[in-house]
């Protein structure tokens, strides 16, 4: 590690590297409680604006500010998230709403789950009942004495 | 130079369609020169991609910033390694690592069984090149990695270039992208036999023996590939994500999802002769979600901080695609006959059905995570809106499906092939839930009250005391009959079974793994401005800015936080969490700190001066039980390394019918 005693230098790390802006008075339980309902829409991540790790994120700041604001105003949870659909189109919230045709984004995996157990069990019954078909005429008690000696024999032999 | 590529590309474009059609025409012919010629034209595409490949290497290192891509992604102070790793960095540059890698892969299979399967390997060449005629086409005529900067008549030397994203400077990124498409380009391998024996109508296993190293050793790959990316991530992006459900992420699951199906129900095939159609299904999915993961990637369909630039490929990839699925499903629609089950299924109560049942849970986490990743695009189709579908979407579908699979990973090998009693049944499963339970009760003792991460705790209990007591039962009879110690036994044990005991190891590593996922429930996070001489609080942790240092070097500036921590008031050392402006690109990158232990990770990331420059805002993170997700990795590498030595001992697998036209064409063999 070295120190640059370059003024210059650091007055442009500072400037470059500093935040603009205070952000962490933002990130409050409260702020985080409703944040956690709504998506970030910067494009580099996929989180909520509760957990968007990127202080200054083009999206997530502001909309945390902006909560603040109307936490601070006395709004309402359900209100505060209203008016970033309102604002933004349902693409606000972190999941779509479970109605209409965006439930299906919900409905879908858990059919897909019943649809595979179904085709298992058909699998499994078809499969057994080919076993009943091929089974055939019961088998003679001497055949299978027969083999049982043998077996008996070569484990003899194997000890 | 840059005309040489070029011109090594076009050629080695001619010669991939001639290959293709010398495959073909001398199959059909019956011409073997026509075939031997068409094997060799396999060996000049490799040469001749190799000499294009070679080429922007070289302009990379040397930096010839008249070519867009180098100065797009390279630079003069950037280290060599790095320079050499935007081989892959851009758009361009990794169709064309794509083309490399696949022609590689395309020379290997050609010489290896040049003397083998002769009826099958004019159709593996044929489907091997045209996939390697597709990315040609694309780097040759759509995308160029050789274009150059034209200004009026004359081409511009730009002087120096933009670097490589800074986020990639790093050395994971050095390896992880190479793993990640070994894995994708690799499946083309199996898919290409499994095509290849469709066509000639084989009856028998033979594309599947064949394939068989190859498949392990690319999931190898793609493993390794996706946990390298989610150690860059974890290491990089400053927040401890390690995996975002980002679509491109996600588009590099699939594949590996199927894939990891399909090493399971093959063993249903080589053991049983059951689930071929299924096993075709398989191995083709993964093929085709191995080429749409690239699509994605590509294409701009979806939006992901991973994707390249957006560029006109989509159209071409989408038409590929089309065509190779119509392709796949006529040939199994038609060649039904041949891919008829040879065994039966016994009992409900069977290994049979254990894998039935793994392969069933598998696809529905690879549909869930399909559906999550291209529900925006379907829904805005449809009703015009646009809608996100983030993190909790994914974690509540998909931690439910995998808690599932992992209670599939420990009762799947207690249970026997083809039937097992009620009996036998208690008898395996009485202390493996014992010990689960016991644990979970333990847990809740101790005040945990999260209901996932209690039933994960508790699966993973049970699991892996279902693997030790298979090594121990089996170790433990060796032992009686040889004298030896448990230890050596059970390396004897696993010797003479090392498919089925290295895959017991890999499921350990996947035990350890989801340890290590768990423990994201109890992450602690906190973002705190303090004063140098300050100290600042997260867990147990104290964390004391003892001083912020400067300095610059040809490739960037730095800001450095120097932080003493204490745990419950004992030092245990100094953190130096790093902020970083990238000269070239003028680009702010993190360089987290980490103290890594095996019950937790604390995690500091130093985010810049707040607006008065007195204060350091640090964003501190403790997360619990992370390093076992990479010990589980090592894990997983060692159990599927172990599965690639050769056995022992060769073990028979009685069959219990045979039916139908595969049955007959496989008694006529014998």
């Amino acid at each position: 590690m070295r120190r640059s005693n370059s003024s210059a230098l650091a007055a442009v790390a500072v400037a470059a590297l500093s935040l603009a802006q205070t952000s962490t008075e933002f990130i409050t339980p409260a702020v985080k409680r409703v944040g956690v309902r709504l998506a970030c829409l910067c494009t580099a991540c996929k989180n909520t604006v509760a957990d968007c790790p990127m202080l200054q994120c083009e999206y997530s700041h502001p909309a945390r500010q902006r909560i603040a604001a109307q936490l601070a105003q006395g709004k309402s949870d359900d209100e505060i998230v209203k008016s970033f659909i309102d604002q933004q189109g349902l693409q606000a919230l972190a999941v779509p709403p479970n109605r209409g045709f965006n439930s299906l984004v919900w409905i879908m995996p858990w059919i897909a789950v019943a649809a595979g157990l179904a085709l298992v069990w058909l699998f499994i019954r078809r499969h057994s009942s080919k076993r009943a078909a091929a089974s055939g005429p019961p088998l003679d008690p001497a055949v299978v004495e027969r083999y049982r000696a043998n077996i008996e024999k070569d484990l003899e032999k194997l000890d | 130079m840059e005309n040489l590529g070029a011109l090594a590309l076009v050629l080695a474009f001619c010669f991939a369609l001639y290959s293709i059609l010398g495959s073909l025409i001398g199959k059909w012919k019956r011409k073997p020169f026509l075939l031997a010629s068409a094997r060799r034209a396999v060996y000049t595409v490799w040469a001749l991609v190799a000499v294009a490949s070679g080429i922007l290497v070289y302009s990379l290192i040397a930096g010839d910033f008249r070519l867009v891509y180098v100065a797009s992604h390279s630079n003069k102070s950037m280290p060599l390694h790095y320079k050499f790793a935007a081989w892959w960095g851009g758009q361009e540059g990794s169709l064309l690592f794509w083309s490399f890698l696949l022609a590689t892969y395309s020379a290997v299979v050609t010489w290896t069984c040049r003397n083998k399967f002769r009826d099958m390997m004019p159709y593996v060449t044929a489907v091997l090149m045209t996939t390697e005629a597709f990315f040609l086409m694309l780097i040759t005529f759509v995308i160029s990695p050789f274009q150059v900067f034209v200004v009026g008549r004359g081409i511009q030397d730009l002087g120096d270039g933009q670097g490589l994203n800074p986020l990639l400077q790093y050395w994971t990124m050095v390896i992880h992208p190479p793993m990640l498409y070994l894995g994708y380009v690799g499946f083309t391998v199996p898919f290409a036999f499994a095509f290849a024996s469709l066509i000639t109508r084989q009856p028998g296993e033979a594309w599947i023996h064949t394939t068989r190293r190859w498949t392990i050793v690319t999931w190898l790959f793609q493993s390794t590939g996706i946990l390298l990316g989610a150690g860059w991530a974890y290491a990089v992006l400053g927040w401890g994500g390690y995996w975002g459900w980002d679509p491109v992420e996600n588009a590099s699951l699939l594949p590996w999802i199927t894939a990891t199906a399909f090493l399971h129900s093959v063993m249903m095939q080589e053991k049983k002769g059951m689930m071929k159609v299924w096993n075709m299904v398989l191995i083709s999915a993964t093929f085709f979600l191995c080429i749409f993961g690239t699509f994605l990637t590509r294409s701009g369909v979806v939006s992901s901080v991973h994707a390249f630039a957006q560029s006109p490929i989509g159209k071409y990839f989408v038409t590929f695609l089309a065509i190779g699925i119509a392709g796949a499903i006529y040939l199994i629609l038609d060649r039904l006959d041949y891919l008829k089950s040879e065994s039966h299924l016994e009992s409900v109560i069977s290994r049979e059905s254990s894998f039935l049942f793994n392969n069933l849970i598998l696809l529905a986490s690879c549909f869930a995570v399909l559906w999550g990743t291209l529900f925006p695009v379907i829904s805005e189709a449809v009703t015009g809106d646009k809608i996100s579908v983030d993190r909790p979407f994914f974690e509540r579908v998909n931690v439910p499906i995998g808690l599932f699979l992992l209670f599939l990973t420990g009762v799947g090998p207690l249970i026997a092939w083809r039937r097992s009693s009620l009996e036998s049944l208690k008898r395996a499963f009485l202390w493996p839930t014992v010990a689960g339970a016991a644990l979970m009760i333990a847990l809740i003792a101790a005040g945990m009250r999260h209901p996932y991460a209690l039933l994960s705790f508790g699966l993973c209990a049970f699991v892996a005391c279902t693997i030790i007591a298979e090594f121990y039962k089996g170790a433990r009879a060796i032992s009686a009959k040889s004298g030896a110690n448990l230890f050596a036994s059970a390396i004897e044990l696993t010797h003479r079974n090392t498919r089925r005991y290295g895959g017991y190891i890999v499921h350990m590593g996947i035990v350890f793994m989801f340890i290590g996922f768990t423990g994201w429930a109890f992450r602690l996070d906190e973002t705190i401005e303090v004063q140098p001489g300050s100290v600042a609080r997260i867990g147990h942790y104290q964390l004391r800015v003892a001083d912020i240092t400067q300095g610059e070097n040809d490739n960037y500036i730095w800001n450095r936080a120097v932080i003493d921590v204490s745990k419950n008031g004992e030092p245990v050392g100094a953190l130096e969490p790093e902020k970083r402006l990238y000269k070239a690109s003028k680009q702010p990158t993190s360089e987290v700190a980490i103290r890594r232990r095996l019950n937790e990770d604390l995690y500091l990331n130093f985010a810049g001066m707040s607006n008065d420059n007195k204060k350091a805002v640090i964003q501190a993170y403790v997360f619990p039980l992370v390093s076992w997700i990479w010990i589980g990795y090592w894990v997983l590498l060692f159990g599927t390394l172990v599965c690639l030595i050769p056995p022992k001992m060769r073990l028979q697998y009685a069959r219990t019918q045979v039916v139908g036209i595969a049955g007959r064409h496989a008694t006529v063999e014998q």
